[in-house]
């Protein structure tokens, strides 16, 4: 009907379309009853249990578990971690809530949805905010968000996004030991106590392991691989050298956050790896290790 | 051309013009003729029976004749109660007929011969040496459907439409086995996959068991997500003697929430992800009205009960969960107007509630999942309200509650003009309803957490009547569609909770079950 509306308007004269228009709007007397009513309107319903509590704070979605949460320790997904490091360091005041990709807007966590600004809370409708747009975010809200300019930071920042990244992909999944004693703990058993969806849930990551990395070569060498990794570790150790942040910084930055993401779950003996090789040669660097360690005491309370 | 004399012309043309008048009132006769001559057949057969109803008669031998695939040890349960020899006293000829008559009913039921099932009474060869003088054969004509069948075409739901493609095979193994396969794509369901088997237990059609498997994804605009479904089950239907319908389920499931909408509630994304439902339901109906769609007369009771998680029935989710749907119909006789006016009062009566229970063997109980909640509103249950508009909303999604009530009472007119034997009626209505969730006694310690479930539970139900429900009035039109009834009408919410969804003006429903 509204098509209709429209074409007449477009090929007919102005004064058609009016008739046209108060053909279809609401007559008088009939928007006189509608504005009567509902007659009696009581206070909204309460909410069911389940739902979060509201919250003064926006609330960033992790992979986590409901303890960890909240007391705000780290995530064991390195997106997520690199994120809420972001936040730590920007000083966004902010609350975990443990969640899963299926509750994201772009398919994968983090979000971070903002919280409402008054107590009204069904009448406002803020946007959740990727984590692409985190950073922008920060720096609207009052965070300390300084980005070093640096002609090599993409070069670096690409070290970590690939070879790295590949690296902790093929460890995590791909490595049948690392897979059912930390993988399968932290992504599976979460999901469902059935062993059916759960043995569905481990072929599906496994199969999206694997497929991310063919992506980028023909075949899967996890010798080429975690060597890549060795070289990566190698050229950050060799950037960062006795400064305590990358690239000089008084602060951390989100470079340092992105780089805790990796180094703080290949070096949390909590996790439980069994196949430690990416784990060793991380070890190699000490100043790498040092630099996971000032971030999770000044950000983490040391935990 | 030569023309012929006037003579020959006057008697060739009074044979060949016809007079319509008389040759009506020809075929008139001949017909009342046939009439008469059948009635007459008739009565005589009748009479012939009725007079021989009491004669004693044996059943020797029931023949079917046309079941080509159909086990033996699949008709034998049906037949062999008819034979002689398995009854402790001999028939009259009135009651053989009978049960005859109602074997042959009970084969049509089945859904595998083509209707109708034709009976046949003969007398055995006197020259057989086995028979005695009272003995009867009866052959029982039935021509088998195909065993496999294939279509495609479009369904009408509860507010949702949607294309299917099915092939149906049946009587796989001889004993009125079916196997059923179903794709369909709907507005609402964006996709579904099932596979029936149905198979009637020990040769009785009123007793089946049933298992199937799904896949579906169904999109809920109410609630800003995407459910998916993964599951299986196990049905058990009987019908008692009296006509009332109990079926008992269990189903596993993996239920997925995802696809969410951006403009998703902190609720509703709390929610999303995995998880299993095991359950057992049972499911009682009683059935009386007159009609399925728009009925004037009679009364329907249906009550759901589910249990899941709880004991060894594990899974992610555990609750009680009870639901009882009752209809009524009455017709209204108006003075002036001999027999049935066409005018009736229709009130249907909803209530369900949901119980959390601990998963497994004791524990604690989790508050529900926005998946086993009840949604209430829409077109075809709380009128003049959006679908799924009742109860908690967050912000603009609809979250489901724990405990509802709703009730709905329909005055039915029929069309000025058109008269009441058209399926088409002006309707009056009035309905509410009201949705809550369970109230939540902020978690005084776990130790009572079993205690304070119950305890939540009734003050909630008690908060069911605290002020008006929601109520919406409205007028419309109604058609009974063999397939659906189609509802339009326009309504006007008069009471409501801040953020639910009414709807004022016209709504248009479809759909099969109307409160």
């Amino acid at each position: 009907m509204a098509k209709e509306e429209e074409d007449l308007g477009f090929w007919g004269d102005a004064r058609q379309t009016r008739v046209v228009k108060d053909l279809f709007s609401i007559p008088p007397p009939v928007k006189k009853l509608f504005d009567r009513v509902p007659v009696v309107t009581y206070p909204p319903n309460p909410l069911p249990q389940r739902g979060p509590k509201t919250s003064r704070v926006p609330s960033l979605y992790v992979f986590s578990n409901d303890v960890d949460a909240a007391a705000g320790r780290p995530s064991f997904n390195p997106s997520c971690l690199k994120w809420q490091t972001f936040l730590n360091i920007a000083g966004i005041d902010h609350r975990l809530i443990s969640s899963n990709n299926h509750a994201s807007p772009t398919g994968s966590l983090p979000f971070l949805l903002p919280a409402a600004q008054s107590s009204n809370v069904s009448q406002e409708f803020l946007p959740p905010i990727p984590s692409n747009k985190l950073v922008k975010y920060a720096s609207e809200h009052g965070g300390r968000v300084k980005e070093p300019s640096n002609v090599r930071y993409e070069a670096y920042q690409s070290l970590l996004d690939h070879r790295i990244r590949n690296a902790w992909l093929y460890t995590l999944y791909l490595e049948p030991l690392n897979f059912s004693a930390v993988a399968y703990e932290l992504y599976v058993s979460p999901t469902s106590s059935s062993a059916l969806v759960r043995a569905s849930i481990s072929h599906t990551l496994r199969a999206a392991a694997e497929a991310e990395l063919l992506k980028q070569s023909a075949v899967i060498d996890a010798d080429d691989l975690y060597s890549e990794a060795d070289k990566a570790f190698e050229a950050l150790s060799t950037l960062l050298g006795d400064d305590l942040w990358f690239f000089g910084g008084d602060k951390p930055a989100l470079f340092d956050a992105s780089v805790f993401a990796y180094t703080q779950l290949l070096l949390d003996d909590g996790l439980g790896w069994k196949e430690k090789k990416l784990c060793m040669a991380l070890r190699r660097r000490e100043n790498l290790v040092l630099h996971r360690e000032r971030l999770l005491v000044r950000y983490f309370g040391g935990s | 051309m030569a023309s012929p004399s006037d003579a020959g012309d006057s008697l060739f043309e009074s044979l060949t013009k016809v007079d319509p008048k008389k040759a009506e009132a020809q075929a008139k006769e001949l017909e009342e003729r046939l009439l008469a001559q059948n009635v007459k057949a008739q009565n005589r057969l009748r009479e012939l029976i009725g007079s021989n109803s009491t004669l004693p008669v044996t059943i020797n031998k029931v023949l079917l004749v046309g079941g080509g695939h159909t086990r033996r040890s699949f008709l034998d349960p049906i037949f062999n109660p008819l034979l002689s020899v398995n009854r402790d006293r001999p028939y009259t000829l009135g009651e053989a007929l009978h049960e005859v008559g109602s074997v042959a009913t009970k084969l049509e039921r089945f859904g595998i011969f083509k209707e109708p099932i034709s009976t046949f009474i003969d007398r055995p060869s006197q020259t057989d040496p086995s028979t005695t003088v009272t003995d009867i054969d009866v052959y029982i004509r039935a021509q088998e459907r195909g065993r496999f069948s294939a279509k495609t075409g479009t369904d009408i739901g509860n507010a949702e439409g949607s294309a299917y493609g099915e092939v149906q095979l049946r009587n796989i193994f001889g004993g009125a086995e079916s196997l059923n396969l179903n794709a369909s794509a709907g507005t609402r369901t964006r996709s579904s996959y099932q596979a029936i088997f149905d198979t009637p237990v020990l040769s009785d059609p009123e007793k089946r068991i049933t298992i199937d498997a799904l896949a579906s994804s169904t999109h809920k605009p109410w609630a800003s997500h995407e459910e998916g479904l993964t599951g299986g089950g196990l049905k058990y239907s009987w019908a008692t003697k009296s006509g009332m319908r109990h079926q008992l389920a269990y189903t596993g499931v993996w239920r997925q929430i995802t696809g969410l909408g951006e403009k998703a509630s902190p609720t509703v994304r709390n929610d999303a992800g995995d998880s299993v439902k095991s359950s057992i339901t049972h499911t009682w109906l009683a059935d009386r009205l007159n009609h399925p769609l728009l009925p004037s007369r009679g009364y329907l009771i249906k009550t759901v009960s589910e249990i899941a998680g709880w004991g060894p029935l594990k899974g992610d989710v555990g609750f009680l969960k009870s639901e009882i749907v009752t209809t009524g119909a009455l017709p209204i006789p108006i003075p002036g107007i001999k027999g049935d006016s066409g005018v009736s009062l229709t009130a249907g009566l909803r209530s369900g509630f949901l119980l959390p229970l601990p998963v497994g063997f004791g524990g604690a109980s989790q508050p529900s999942r926005i998946n086993d909640r009840f949604i209430l509103g829409g077109p075809t249950d709380v009128r003049g309200f959006k679908m799924g508009g009742l109860g908690p909303h967050d912000g603009s999604d609809s979250v489901g509650g724990d405990v509802y009530a709703a009730g709905s009472a329909n005055l039915l007119v029929p069309f000025p003009r058109v008269g009441k034997d058209a399926p088409l009626r002006l309707q009056l209505f009035a309905n509410a309803g009201r949705l809550l969730p369970l109230k939540d006694s902020k978690g005084k310690g776990k130790a009572e957490a079993g205690k304070s479930v119950q305890k939540d539970f009734y003050s909630t139900v008690s908060q069911l009547g605290d002020g008006l429900p929601s109520t919406a009035v409205g007028v419309g039109v109604v058609y009974a569609h063999p397939v659906a009834r189609f509802e339009l009408n326009f309504s006007l919410p008069l009471v409501m909770r801040r953020g639910e969804e009414g709807r004022k003006g016209l709504q248009f429903g479809v759909g099969i079950n109307f409160l």
